[in-house]
C-alpha cells in the first residue's frame, strides 16, 4: 500500500498495531509500575483504535452500527476503573517496601 | 410247707433281713452306737433261722436225703473196671434234680431276651444257706467284742500324723456291722441267685463289701491300697466273667439256670437235654452262632422261611459234628472260671488275699476264708454241668498250681493271718482240683467242711491278736497257758483242716473232705486210659501238700501257744478274750468236728448228693485233650479208699511230725535250714515274686500308656487344633498386611504422591516476575495465534 | 394329651419367659433373682414330672403308644414348609426328664455363683429353653435352631463365669460345636433340597407315619389322605396339586417324614462325589453329633470346658449336653439314613469302644480332679455310641434284632445313668472346689475323716460312675457290653476290658482324695460338712442312682416301646433292601427265636411287617421296583 491512496481503515490499524506493541513493550520492559500503567492504557487504547475504526462509517461501507463506539466506551471506563485500582496498589505498595520496582514485587512466587 | 411256695419265701426273707439292718445302719447307725451291733446281729440271727426253718421244714420233709446210687455203681465199676459207658447210668437216666426256680422280678426286656432277678434253690443253695448264715452269726456276736474299741474315740497306732502324733478318731462301731450286714445280703443273694447275670450282680456286690471291709481303716494307706488291689484283680477275674456271660447270653439267649417254664428251657437243660440223658453237648444255638455264615448261605438260596428253617435244623447236627460251637463252650466256661479264679484268688489271680489281712479279723474269717472267696468255687460247682473236660482241666491244673505254691509259701509267713491267708488260698485250690478231676462232690464237700474249720482258725488267731496286740508270730509262744479256750479250739481247727482221724473209722471234718479229694484226683490217675496225663501230677503234689499243710498248721500252732514266750512282755499282757468271742469259738469247733459225720442218712453228703448236677456223675471222655474223666463214684471202691486214707494219713502225720520237731520240741532249727536253703527261702519269703512282676508286667505299662494317652491329648490333637487356630490368625494378619496396606493404600497414596510431585514441578513457573508474566501473556497469545492458524488451515482450508 | 402344642411350648418357653421377666428386675438384689431362676426351673420340672406319671391326667405320658406323642404343629415359614413341630416319644421324654431335673439341681448348685447374678440367671434360663426344644422339636430347621439357642448361652456361661483359661474353653468349645453344627446344616439342607413328599413309596401309610395326615380312631391311612386332601388345609392345597407330577416335588424339614422317606424311598439315593447323599448326610451329621458326644478324637474341647466351666454349668454340660449327640444319632443319623448307618456300623461301633478305652486311660493319668471326671465321661459316652451302632442283625441269625435292641436300650439307660451320675461327680467336687479352692488330687486326702456325709454320697455316686451292680451305671454298661458279642467279637472283648480301668481310676480317685490319714492341701480349716442347700442337692441324684440301678424297668418302660418299634423298622428295613447280608461276624438263631424275629412285630403294632410281607421282602433280591411290594396293602 502506499501513502497516496485515501485514509481507510488499513491506516488506523496500523496505528492501533503500532500503539498495542508499543505497551506491551513498554509493560515488558519497565520496572516502574507507573511505566506498566502506561503500557497497558497505551495497549487498551490501541486495541480501541482498532473498534472505532471498525465501528465508523464513514471509513467502512458495509457498518457495523454503534458496536464498535460502544465497546470503545466500555473499554475506556474499563481502563478507568483499572487505572484506579492499579494506582491504589502501587500507593500500598509504596508504603510498604518505599519502591514502586515491580520486580521487588515476589512475595508470592511459588 | 410246700418247698416250691416255701423255700423262695423263706429264702428270699433270708435275703433280706440282713439288708434291711444294712439300710437302718446307713440312714440311722451313728445314731443308734452299739445298738446298731445288735440290730444286725438279730437280723443275720433271723436269717440263720429261715435258714434252718427252710432246710429242716420245707427240705428235708420233701427230699430224702437216703444214699442215692452208690450201691449200683459199684458193681459197674467193678465189672468193667475201667470205662464206663455214658448210656447205662441207671441212676441218671431221665432223673429229675429237685430244684426250685423262677424269678421276683424284671430288669429288661429286649424283644425275647430278658433278665429277670430270680432264685434257684437246691440243696446246696439251702446248705449254704445254713453255714453262711451260721458262721455270719457267729462272727457277728464274735465282732461285737472284738471291735469293741471302736464303740468310743479309736486312736490307730498304725498311722502316725504330720506331727509324729497317733491318729484318734471317732470309732465306727456301727459302720462295720453295716457292711458286715451289707455283705451277708450280698453272700446270700449270691446263694440264691436264680441266673448267671443275678450271680454276677452279687458277686460285684460281695466284692465291693471285701472292699470297704478290707479298707475299713481309710486312714492305712496298705488298708486302702490293699483294698484297691482286692477289688481291681477280681475285676481282672470278672472281665473274663463277662466275656463268658457275653457267649452264654449272645448264643443261648438266656441266663437262667433251670427251666422257669417248660417252653423257656436254662442254661443246664440247654447244655444237658434229657433226650440226651443228660449228656454234655454243643446247644443247637451255639452250633448254629458259629455256623453262621452256613446259615445264611441256606437263608439265601432258599425260596421261603420255612424251607430255610428246616434246612438249618436238618444241617445242625452236621455242624455239630464238624464242632462248630465247641470252642464257645470252652470260651464260656473258661470266662466264667475266670471270675471264679478271681473271686477264690487262684493262681494266677492270687496275689490280692494275703493283702486283704489288712482288714479286722472278723472280716478275714467271714469274707476271705469261710463265704466270700468260696463263692469262686461254688460258682464252679453250681456251673458244673456247663464245664466241657478241656475246662474241668484248666481247673484242674489252676487248682494243682494254687494248692502247691500257697502251701509253699505259707511255711516261710510269720504274720499269723497270712499264713491262715496261704492256707486259705491253698484249701481253695484243693476245692478247684476235685472239681477240675470231675469230684463235684469232693469240692462241694470240701467248701462246706472248709468253710468251717477255716472261719475257726482266723477267729482264734483274732483272739490272740485280741489278746497280744501284735500279728507276728515271732512275738508269741506259750499262750497255750494264758489263753486256754482258744489254744484248744485253734488245735481242733488244726487238726480238721490237716484231715486228722482214725483211718476207716471216724475223723474230724477235714478227714473226710480232703481224703474225698484225695480219692478222685487218685481215681482220675488210676482210669486213665494209657496210665498217663495229669493224673500222677495231680496226685503227687496233692498228696504232698496235704503233708505241707499239716505242717504250716501246726507251725503256727507251736510257735503261738507251745514253748516258752518269745516276747515276755507281750506274753504278761496276754489275756483269754471275753465270753462273746469264744463262746463262737466253741460253736464253730463242734461243727469243724462233726459237720461231715452221717446222722441216720441225714449226712452233708447226702443232702449236697441231691443237688448234684444231672448227668454229672457219669464218665466223660475230652474232645481235644485225651483224657478219661472217670464217674466220681468210682472214687468210692476199696483199691481207690484204701491206699490214699493211707496215704493222705501218712503225709499229714509226717507234716505234723516235721512241724513237732521244728517249733514243738525245737529239736530242729529253723534258721539253719533257712540258711541252707537261702535261695528257695528268699523265693517263698517273697511270694514267689508275684507282686513285683505283676508291678512290671501290668501296673507299669497300664499308666505308661495313660500317660502317652495324655500326652497325645495335650500335643497332637490340643496341638493340631491350637495349631490350626494359629494359622487362621497369621493367615488373616497376612491378609491384612499385604492386600490392604499394600494394594489397596498402595494405589490411593501412588495417586497422590503424583499429584503432589505435578504441583511442586510447576510452582517453578510462579516467578513473581511481572514482566516476565507479561512476555508469557504475549508469547503465549502469539503461540496461540500460531497453533489456531495452523488448525484452521488444517481443518477448513484442508 | 389335649393341646400338646400349647403344653411342649409352655415347657421350652416357660425358662425364656423368666428369663424375659429377670431382665426387668433390678440386679441389686441376688437372691430374688437365684430365687426366681430357681422357682421357673422347679416349675418346667414338675410340668414335665406330671407327664411322666403314669396315669389318666390330660398331659400324662403315654406307656402303650411307641410312636410319637402330642406330635403337632403350626406352620412356621410355610415358604420352605418349615414348621414349628413338637413331639415327645420314648426317645426324647426321658431326656426331657433328665434336662429339667439336671437343671434345676445345678440352679441350686449355682448360688456359689455371685458375679453378675442377673446375667448368669437369664444365660442360665436361655440354655434350657435350648436344651429343651433340641430335645422336643420335630422340624429338622426348628432342630437347628434351638441347636445353636442353646450354644451361644453356654459360651457365655463358660467365656464369663469360668476359671483362669475360661476364654481359651469358650472359643474352643464354641468353635468345636460350631464346626459340628455348620456340617449338620449342610446335611440338613442336602436332605431337605432331595426330599419329597410326593414321591412313590410316600404311600398315606408314611404319611400318617409322619404325622402329616392326621389319622382318627378307626380309620385306614387311605380314608385318612383323601379326608385330608378334601379338608384342604395348609399343606394339603399344595400335596393335591403336586400330587400326581414328580416333576414338582415337595420338600420338607419334617424329621419323622425325612425317616419314612429315608427308609421306604429312594430319595436319598442319588450319588454325590461316588457315594449316595444319605452316605454323606449320615456322615456329616454323625460328626456334628460325635463332636458334642464327644467321641475320640473330637474331645479335647470337654476337658477344657469342664475344668474351667463353673460347677452348675459342668453339671448341665456333662448332665444333658452330651446326651445331644446320643439323641441325634438315634433320632437322625439311623432312621433317615439307615444304609448308611448299615454300611458303616462297624465304623461307628469301633469309634464307640475307642473311645470308651481311651477315655479311661486317660482319666487313669489326670492330675486335676475335673479334668478326670471329664474323661471318664468320654469313656462313659463311648457306651452309648457303641450301644446305639451294634446293628446285629443278619442273614445269619435271620434278623434277629433282639440283641441291637438290648444295645440300643443299654446306650439309652446309659445316657439318662450317666447324666445322673456325672452330673453328680461335677457337683461333688465343686463342693470341694468351693472350700479348698484347688482340684490338684495329690493334695486331697483325708476327707473321709472331716466330711462324713459327704464322703459317703460321693461313693456312692463315684460307684454308680463305675458300674457297681445296684448302682444305674451298671446297668447301661452291662445291657451294651452283652450286646456286643453277637456283633463282633473283637469289640465286645476290648468293650469288656475297660471294666478294669475304669474300676481302676475311681477307687484310685477315691482313695487320693476321700481316704487316708489327713488333708495334704491348702485351706484345710474351710473343710466343713455340707450345708443343707448342698445335701438336698446331692440327695436326689444319689436316691435316682440307687432306684434306677435296683429297678431299671422304671425307666425302661418308657423307652421300650418306641426302641422296639424303630429297631423293627429299621431292621425290615434291612430285609427289604439288603436281604442276605452277612452283616455282623456272630449270628444266632432257634425255633423260638425266629418266631420272635417274626413275631415281635405284631400286626396291630407294625402292619407292613406282618408275616407274609417278611417272607414276600426277605427273600428276593432288592430291586427299584420292587422294594415298595411290602407297603402297597
Amino acid at each position: 500500500m502506499s501513502l497516496f491512496e485515501p485514509v481507510g481503515v488499513t491506516h488506523y490499524l496500523i496505528v492501533g498495531a503500532v500503539m498495542f506493541v508499543i505497551g506491551a513493550i513498554c509493560m515488558a520492559t519497565k520496572r516502574n509500575a507507573l511505566g506498566i500503567l502506561m503500557g497497558i492504557e497505551l495497549v487498551l487504547n490501541g486495541a480501541n483504535i482498532n473498534f472505532v475504526a471498525f465501528g465508523s462509517q464513514y471509513l467502512r461501507t458495509e457498518t457495523l452500527g454503534l458496536d464498535g463506539q460502544l465497546v470503545a466506551l466500555f473499554v475506556i471506563v474499563l481502563a478507568a476503573a483499572e487505572a484506579a485500582v492499579a494506582l491504589a496498589i502501587a500507593l500500598n505498595f509504596y508504603n510498604n517496601h518505599a519502591t514502586i520496582d515491580v520486580d521487588r514485587a515476589d512475595e508470592l512466587k511459588g | 410247707m410246700v418247698p416250691s411256695e416255701w423255700l423262695p419265701r423263706l429264702l428270699g426273707i433270708a435275703v433280706l433281713l440282713p439288708l434291711v439292718a444294712f439300710v437302718v445302719n446307713v440312714l440311722v447307725g451313728p445314731a443308734l452306737k452299739k445298738y446298731a451291733a445288735y440290730l444286725s446281729t438279730l437280723m443275720i440271727c433271723l436269717a440263720f433261722v429261715c435258714s434252718m426253718t427252710s432246710l429242716v421244714l420245707a427240705w428235708l420233709p420233701y427230699h430224702d436225703p437216703a444214699p442215692a446210687g452208690h450201691g449200683d455203681s459199684e458193681p459197674h465199676a467193678a465189672a468193667t473196671s475201667m470205662i464206663i459207658p455214658v448210656a447205662d447210668q441207671p441212676q441218671q437216666a431221665h432223673q429229675e434234680i429237685a430244684a426250685y426256680t423262677g424269678y421276683w422280678y424284671r430288669l429288661g426286656q429286649f424283644g425275647s431276651l430278658h433278665l429277670d432277678i430270680g432264685y434257684y434253690i437246691d440243696s446246696l443253695a439251702v446248705c449254704m444257706f445254713c453255714m453262711v448264715t451260721l458262721i455270719a452269726s457267729c462272727i457277728h456276736f464274735y465282732s461285737i467284742g472284738y471291735m469293741h474299741d471302736e464303740e468310743s474315740e479309736y486312736t490307730d497306732h498304725e498311722v502316725t500324723l504330720s506331727d509324729g502324733s497317733y491318729l484318734t478318731r471317732p470309732g465306727r462301731f456301727p459302720r462295720f456291722f453295716q457292711y458286715l450286714s451289707l455283705f451277708c445280703f450280698s453272700m446270700l443273694g449270691l446263694v440264691i441267685s436264680g441266673n448267671i447275670a443275678m450271680t454276677f450282680v452279687f458277686w460285684e456286690l460281695v466284692g465291693i463289701c471285701s472292699y470297704f471291709l478290707i479298707g475299713f481303716y481309710v486312714e492305712r494307706p496298705s488298708a486302702s491300697t490293699a483294698a484297691n488291689k482286692a477289688f481291681i484283680v477280681n475285676r481282672v477275674g470278672d472281665f473274663g466273667m463277662i466275656i463268658g456271660l457275653m457267649v452264654i447270653w449272645s448264643t443261648l439267649g438266656t441266663f437262667n439256670f433251670g427251666d422257669i417254664t417248660k417252653d423257656e428251657p436254662g442254661i443246664f437243660s440247654l447244655v444237658r437235654p434229657a433226650e440226651h440223658q443228660h449228656e454234655l453237648i454243643v446247644p443247637a444255638k451255639m452250633v448254629q452262632e458259629a455256623a453262621s455264615e452256613k446259615v445264611a448261605e441256606i437263608v439265601q438260596h432258599s425260596e421261603s422261611l420255612e424251607t430255610a428253617l428246616s434246612e438249618i435244623d436238618a444241617c445242625t447236627d452236621d455242624w455239630r459234628k464238624e464242632g462248630y460251637g465247641y470252642w464257645l463252650m470252652i470260651v464260656a466256661g473258661l470266662g466264667i472260671f475266670c471270675g471264679c479264679v478271681g473271686k477264690s484268688a487262684q493262681f494266677p489271680l492270687q496275689t490280692w488275699l494275703p493283702d486283704a489281712m489288712e482288714g479286722p479279723t472278723p472280716v478275714s474269717a467271714l469274707v476271705h476264708s469261710a463265704t466270700m472267696v468260696a463263692a469262686g468255687v461254688f460258682l464252679v460247682g453250681r456251673f458244673f454241668p456247663v464245664f466241657v473236660p478241656e475246662v474241668l482241666l484248666v481247673i484242674a491244673v489252676v487248682g494243682c498250681i494254687t494248692l502247691f505254691m500257697a502251701a509253699t509259701i505259707a511255711i516261710t509267713a510269720t504274720d499269723i493271718k497270712r499264713v491262715l491267708a496261704y492256707s486259705t488260698i491253698s484249701q481253695l485250690g484243693y476245692m478247684m482240683l476235685a472239681l477240675g478231676v470231675g469230684g463235684w462232690m469232693a469240692g462241694m464237700l470240701h467248701l462246706f467242711t472248709h468253710a468251717f474249720f477255716k472261719s475257726l482258725l482266723f477267729m482264734c488267731s483274732g483272739s490272740v491278736i485280741h489278746g497280744v496286740h501284735t500279728n507276728e508270730m515271732t512275738e508269741m509262744g506259750g499262750l497255750r497257758k494264758k489263753m486256754p479256750v482258744t489254744a484248744y479250739t485253734m488245735l481242733i481247727g488244726c487238726l480238721a483242716i490237716s484231715g486228722a482221724g482214725i483211718p476207716f473209722l471216724i475223723g474230724f471234718s477235714g478227714y473226710y473232705s480232703k481224703d474225698a479229694i484225695l480219692e478222685q484226683v487218685f481215681s482220675f490217675w488210676r482210669y486213665q486210659p494209657e496210665n498217663a496225663g495229669w493224673g500222677a501230677l495231680f496226685f503227687l503234689v496233692a498228696a504232698g501238700s496235704a503233708g505241707i499243710t499239716a505242717f504250716y498248721m501246726f507251725r503256727l500252732w507251736f510257735m503261738t501257744f507251745a514253748g516258752a514266750p518269745r516276747d515276755q512282755e507281750r506274753y504278761d499282757h496276754a489275756h483269754e478274750s471275753p465270753k462273746v468271742m469264744y463262746i463262737p469259738l466253741i460253736i464253730l469247733s463242734i461243727f469243724a468236728v462233726g459237720v461231715a459225720w452221717n446222722f441216720f442218712d441225714v449226712s452233708l453228703t447226702n443232702l449236697l448228693e441231691q443237688a448234684r448236677p444231672l448227668g454229672t456223675a457219669a464218665s466223660v471222655q475230652g474232645e481235644i485233650v485225651q483224657q478219661w474223666w472217670p464217674d466220681e463214684h468210682l472214687a468210692h471202691q476199696e483199691k481207690i479208699v484204701f491206699p490214699v486214707t493211707l496215704i493222705a494219713f501218712g503225709t499229714a502225720v509226717t507234716g505234723f511230725l516235721l512241724a513237732m520237731l521244728f517249733y514243738g520240741l525245737r529239736v530242729l532249727n529253723a534258721q539253719e535250714v533257712q540258711q541252707q536253703f537261702h535261695m528257695v527261702y528268699r523265693f517263698l519269703l517273697n511270694k514267689w515274686w508275684f507282686d513285683e512282676l505283676y508291678d512290671f508286667l501290668w501296673v507299669r505299662p497300664t499308666l505308661l500308656i495313660s500317660r502317652l494317652v495324655t500326652g497325645i491329648d495335650r500335643r497332637w490333637i490340643d496341638g493340631l487344633i491350637d495349631g490350626l487356630a494359629d494359622c487362621t490368625k497369621r493367615f488373616s494378619q497376612w491378609g491384612d498386611r499385604w492386600v490392604d496396606q499394600g494394594v489397596v493404600d498402595g494405589f490411593a497414596n501412588l495417586i497422590a504422591r503424583w499429584t503432589f510431585n505435578t504441583g511442586l514441578s510447576l510452582r517453578r513457573v510462579q516467578t513473581g516476575q511481572l514482566r516476565q508474566y507479561v512476555m508469557f501473556i504475549a508469547l503465549g497469545t502469539v503461540a496461540i495465534f500460531i497453533l489456531i492458524s495452523l488448525f484452521w488451515s488444517r481443518t477448513l482450508a484442508g | 394329651m389335649e393341646n400338646p402344642l400349647l403344653l411342649f411350648s409352655l415347657i421350652i418357653f416357660a425358662p425364656a419367659l423368666g428369663a424375659l421377666v429377670l431382665a426387668f428386675v433390678p440386679k441389686d438384689k441376688p437372691d430374688i433373682i437365684r430365687l426366681f431362676t430357681l422357682f421357673v426351673t422347679i416349675l418346667v420340672l414338675v410340668l414335665t414330672i406330671l407327664m411322666a406319671i403314669p396315669g389318666q391326667l390330660p398331659v400324662s405320658f403315654d406307656l402303650s403308644v411307641d410312636t410319637m406323642q402330642g406330635a403337632s404343629q403350626v406352620s412356621w415359614i410355610p415358604t420352605f414348609n418349615i414348621d414349628y413341630f413338637l413331639g415327645a416319644d420314648g426317645i426324647s421324654f426321658p431326656l426331657v426328664i433328665l434336662t429339667t431335673l439336671v437343671t434345676m439341681l445345678a440352679m441350686g448348685a449355682s448360688w456359689s455363683i455371685t458375679k453378675h447374678v442377673k446375667g448368669y440367671c437369664i444365660l442360665f434360663l436361655l440354655l434350657e429353653t435350648g436344651m429343651l426344644g433340641v430335645f422336643l422339636a420335630l422340624d429338622f430347621f426348628l432342630f437347628y435352631v434351638f441347636w445353636e439357642v442353646m450354644l451361644l448361652p453356654m459360651y457365655f456361661l463358660i467365656g464369663i463365669w469360668g476359671g483362669p483359661r475360661k476364654e481359651y474353653a469358650a472359643i474352643k468349645f464354641f468353635l468345636y460345636t460350631l464346626f459340628g453344627s455348620v456340617l449338620m446344616l449342610v446335611a440338613i439342607l442336602m436332605l431337605y433340597f432331595s426330599s419329597d413328599l410326593t414321591a412313590q413309596g410316600m404311600e398315606a401309610e408314611q404319611l400318617v407315619a409322619a404325622k402329616i395326615v392326621p389319622l382318627q380312631e378307626g380309620s385306614t391311612p387311605e380314608l385318612a389322605l383323601e379326608a385330608w386332601i378334601d379338608a384342604g388345609k395348609g399343606l394339603a392345597v399344595e400335596y393335591a396339586e403336586k400330587m400326581n407330577d414328580p416333576a414338582q416335588p415337595i420338600h420338607t424339614f419334617n424329621i419323622l417324614a425325612l425317616q419314612q422317606m429315608g427308609q421306604h424311598t429312594d430319595l436319598f439315593g442319588g450319588q454325590l462325589w461316588g457315594c449316595s447323599i444319605q452316605c454323606w448326610a449320615f456322615v456329616l451329621l454323625f460328626i456334628g453329633f460325635a463332636i458334642k458326644i464327644p467321641v475320640v478324637p473330637m474331645h479335647t474341647w470337654l476337658p477344657d470346658a469342664h475344668v474351667e466351666a463353673p460347677t452348675p454349668i459342668s453339671m448341665i454340660l456333662a448332665g444333658v449336653l452330651l446326651k445331644m449327640g446320643g439323641y441325634g444319632i438315634i433320632r437322625i443319623c439311623y432312621p433317615i439314613c439307615p444304609e448308611a448307618g448299615f454300611e458303616l456300623r462297624y465304623w461307628v461301633c469301633a469309634i464307640g469302644v475307642i473311645s470308651m478305652v481311651y477315655g479311661a486311660f486317660a482319666a487313669l493319668a489326670q492330675k486335676d480332679f475335673k479334668r478326670l471326671v471329664a474323661y471318664s465321661s468320654v469313656s462313659h459316652m463311648g457306651y452309648v455310641v457303641l450301644g446305639l451302632g451294634v446293628w446285629s442283625a443278619s442273614a445269619g441269625n435271620l434278623y434277629n434284632s433282639d440283641y441291637w435292641n438290648m444295645g440300643i436300650q443299654g446306650a439309652m439307660f446309659q445316657m439318662i445313668a450317666h447324666g445322673i451320675s456325672s452330673a453328680g461327680m461335677f457337683f461333688l467336687v465343686g463342693v470341694l472346689y468351693d472350700r479348698v479352692h484347688h482340684r490338684n488330687l495329690d493334695e486331697f486326702g483325708g476327707i473321709y475323716g472331716k466330711m462324713p456325709l459327704y464322703t459317703g454320697l460321693s461313693i456312692v455316686i463315684f460307684f454308680a460312675a463305675l458300674g457297681l451292680p445296684g448302682l444305674c451305671g451298671f446297668i447301661g454298661e452291662i445291657f451294651v457290653v452283652l450286646s456286643v458279642w453277637k456283633f463282633s467279637t473283637t469289640l465286645a472283648v476290648i468293650s469288656a476290658a475297660v471294666v478294669i480301668l475304669t474300676a481302676a481310676y475311681i477307687l484310685w480317685v477315691i482313695q487320693r482324695v476321700y481316704l487316708g490319714a489327713e488333708y495334704k492341701g491348702p485351706h484345710e480349716e474351710a473343710l466343713t460338712p455340707m450345708n443343707l442347700r448342698e445335701v438336698s442337692i446331692a440327695i436326689p441324684l444319689v436316691v435316682l442312682a440307687i432306684l434306677f440301678g435296683v429297678f431299671p424297668g422304671i425307666l425302661l418302660q418308657y423307652m421300650d416301646p418306641t426302641i422296639d418299634r424303630q429297631v423293627q423298622e429299621l431292621v425290615a428295613w434291612q430285609k427289604r433292601e439288603k436281604p442276605g447280608e452277612l452283616g455282623s461276624t456272630q449270628s444266632d438263631r432257634s425255633p423260638n427265636d425266629t418266631a420272635v424275629s417274626v413275631g415281635v412285630s405284631s400286626p396291630e403294632q407294625h402292619p407292613d411287617l406282618d408275616m407274609t410281607d417278611q417272607q414276600l421282602s426277605l427273600f428276593k433280591r432288592s430291586s427299584p421296583d420292587h422294594q415298595f411290594i411290602s407297603e402297597s396293602p
